[in-house]
């Protein structure tokens, strides 16, 4: 778990993170979102000190992060940028392995942890390991510089709008493989981005910030049916919302009992997709199915829009 | 039909070039080999290597047979140069002419001195140098052409040393003028040689081992880049025989007040002041480039390496350093380029180097002599340019 704690920076007489403080959980996925200049950066630098605080702390699992020696701190903190900052003197294979060298692991050791990663990120060790960053793709240098971050195994990921640069189709494969990944690896993740669409898909939490405060930060159910001002309920997008909020329950959640004709769902799919199929299908009702594929009831149009709102 | 095939041509279809077409390059190297063979001298002959020298036009300067074969062979490389495109073929022209005029001119210098008359010279005039001009540009135009790698570039190099090495070697122009200097004063040849040598890269290697850490603190140091560019920049500017005399003084009262220094070598004229003015004019390039390669290394990589938990040192050695190298390297070859010329005014403060044969020949009026001086010194730094080039790009040479 980490706890950010009355967290303050100036940079002469402005104030660019003003007293913020909230915590995230261990294993799960925090994302910071605000507009542009908003202080979500330096938020994010401040986390592994590559920005100096000028009031508060920050506490890894209680530990105190200034207690830390900077670079040790850094070794066991995953960091991924915008851009990615490969080196592009070096190999896939050797910027992977950066952290594990710099922590002195045995080259047996590196080798072993790169080509699992390289499969992790399903990109072919054969093809890719000796190929430099130029000759890579947007979406393959991505790949790369997350895999590169989780070399050391570290149990925090700090990441600053790293699907920036994709375009809409590989920026949508890549946050799913991020939240595959991070289920499988129970990495902790603080997320920053101004997408609110990404913030939406990939946040157990969001932090919203606005001109270095913290203005809310909570699930994005809460966030949809009580944003705390004004502010917030703009960036979540009055018109948005009844569709965001389907997209955040599971069809599962409004299972009725019954039988109706035509192509099963999966119950772990959401509403907004099962709303999606009844509209373009013209049917009232949808079986649904659980995960072995046994049909365990349905979903209907009625069900659905009643959820479509805050419950009262 | 007709009416598609003029329209694919509009459309900007390139048709495949032709084997033979007219070239540019060519067609003004076909002109120069054209008035070397018929409108200039091949070769001057002097009775005594001050005396005015009198033209020997090609017919004159060489056994008929002779000259008719290099006639023949140069009008050959003339109409290659302009109908062949193929740059292989090219560069096979170029080297044949070059392996029949270089030699012939060793031939012509035998033939037009009398026999054991030690006093007259013989030595190349305008045709031999338009000629061989003409040859070289054909050659190194084909060798750009082929777009050759670093590791390509160095084997042409040391092919065209060892074929001028074997042509000096064999004897051959052993009765040329300016080898006749040469055997008169080779002893000093190389002692001159290898002061050029230490003067023009001991004061590069000096320069590096300063100019590249404070480039490297420079380049974190706002206030420090601006004093330090600036001061050399003015350096820079001082000419390179005025700073040889600004330098006298003060190295002569060091020398006058402190014995050591003295003893070691330092005083108002002779190599010391050479060394440090060499010194001073590398200073700036290195350091310029050193704080231009650091800065161009993108702020991403380095923010990455910083976020991973790389050390300062870490991160300047094995990331900073690598990607600054290349630009590094192109200020060491501006360096080394120009040390190799700026060190022949050493000779003026007596400091010894390829210079002393420039200037003895300057006050002899004795060409032959300038030429002895200036030519390795030409040679010696068109080697360290290619080089260096190179090096260069071997140091940004990602393998793919
Ligand atoms: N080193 C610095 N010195 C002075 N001001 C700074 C510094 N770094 C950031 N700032 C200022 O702090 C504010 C917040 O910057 P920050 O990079 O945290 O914003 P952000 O929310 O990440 O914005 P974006 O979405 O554009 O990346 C900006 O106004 C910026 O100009
Ligand atoms: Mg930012």
């Amino acid at each position: 778990m980490i706890e950010i704690d009355r967290l303050t920076k100036r940079y002469g007489a402005t104030l660019v993170v003003d007293d913020v403080s909230f915590a995230v959980e261990e294993g799960t996925l925090a994302v910071v979102v605000g507009t542009s200049g908003a202080g979500k950066s330096t938020l994010l630098r401040m986390i592994n000190r590559l920005v100096e605080p000028s009031a508060g702390r920050v506490l890894i699992d209680g530990e105190d992060t200034r207690a830390i020696p900077e670079d040790e701190l850094r070794h066991r903190i995953g960091y991924v940028i915008q851009g990615y900052g490969l080196f592009p003197h070096r190999n896939v294979a050797d910027n992977i392995a950066t952290v594990p060298r710099l922590l002195r692991w045995d080259s047996k050791k590196v080798a072993q942890r790169v080509e699992e990663l390289l499969d992790l990120f399903q990109l072919e060790p054969a093809e890719f390991a000796h190929k430099f960053p130029h000759e890579l793709s947007g979406g393959q240098q991505q790949r790369v510089g997350v895999a590169r971050a989780l070399a050391a195994r570290p149990a925090l990921l700090l990441m600053d709008e790293p699907f920036g640069a994709l375009d809409a189709v590989i920026r949508s494969k890549a946050q799913d493989d991020l939240l595959a990944i991070q289920r499988r690896l129970g990495t902790t993740i603080v997320l920053v981005t101004h997408d609110m669409n990404e913030a939406f898909r990939l946040g157990d939490r969001i932090a919203v910030m606005d001109q270095a405060r913290l203005l809310q930060y909570a699930t994005p159910a809460e966030l949809l049916m009580r944003p705390a001002d004004d502010f917030v309920e703009r960036l979540v997008g009055s018109a948005e919302r009844p569709f965001r909020l389907l997209s955040l329950i599971r069809v599962q959640e409004a299972l009725e009992p019954g039988h109706a004709e035509g192509e099963p769902i999966a119950a772990s799919e959401s509403l907004h997709d099962a709303l999606s199929r009844l509209l373009w299908t013209g049917r009232k009702a949808l079986p649904v199915a659980d995960a072995s594929g046994a049909l365990i009831g349905q979903v209907s149009v009625g069900g659905i829009l009643q959820r479509g709102r805050p419950l009262p | 039909m007709s009416s598609t095939a003029s329209r694919t041509n509009t459309f900007g279809v390139v048709p495949p070039r032709p084997a033979l077409s007219l070239d540019h390059l060519g067609f003004a190297i076909a002109v120069l080999i054209g008035v070397a063979l018929f409108a200039a001298p091949f070769a001057t002959y002097r009775a005594t290597r001050i005396a005015s020298g009198e033209a020997r036009l090609l017919i004159e300067a060489l056994p008929i047979a002779m000259a008719a074969a290099l006639v023949l062979v140069a009008l050959g490389v003339a109409i290659g140069a302009v109908l062949v495109r193929d740059p292989l073929s090219r560069l096979g022209s170029a080297v044949i002419g070059l392996a029949v005029l270089l030699p012939s001119l060793g031939l012509s210098a035998g033939y037009l001195t009398p026999a054991d008359n030690t006093f007259a010279r013989v030595s190349p005039s305008l045709g031999f140098w338009l000629l061989s001009l003409a040859f070289s540009l054909l050659a190194v135009d084909a060798l750009a052409r082929m777009r050759l790698g670093p590791y390509g570039r160095l084997t042409a190099l040391a092919v065209g040393v060892s074929a001028l090495a074997l042509l000096l070697l064999s004897g051959i122009w052993d009765d040329l003028s300016i080898l006749r200097e040469y055997y008169t004063r080779a002893d000093s040849f190389w002692r001159e040689a290898r002061q050029h040598l230490l003067l023009a890269s001991g004061s590069m290697a000096a320069a590096c081992l300063l100019g590249v850490p404070l480039g490297i603190v420079s380049h974190r140091l706002r206030t420090l880049r601006i004093a330090v560019m600036q001061g050399l920049s003015i350096v820079q500017t001082v000419p390179s025989i005025a700073l040889f005399g600004l330098l006298m003084a003060p190295l002569g009262a060091i020398a006058a007040s402190v014995p050591l220094a003295a003893a070691l070598g330092i005083k108002g004229i002779g190599a010391a002041p050479a060394f440090i003015a060499l010194f001073l004019y590398a200073l700036l390039p290195i350091v310029a480039n050193t704080i231009a390669g650091l800065s161009q290394v993108p702020s991403a990589v380095v923010d990455a390496a910083r976020g991973m938990g790389m050390s300062a040192r870490q991160r300047l050695v094995d990331v900073e350093m690598p990607l600054a190298l290349p630009v590094i390297l192109a200020g060491i070859r501006i360096v080394l380029v120009q040390n190799f010329g700026l060190a022949t005014v050493a000779a003026l403060i007596g400091g010894g180097g390829f210079g002393t044969f420039v200037f003895q020949g300057i006050g002899q009026t004795a060409i032959d002599l300038v030429l002895l001086g200036a030519i390795p010194t030409v040679a010696l730094s068109f080697a360290a340019s290619i080089v260096l080039d190179a090096l260069v790009d071997l140091s940004k040479g990602t393998p793919a």
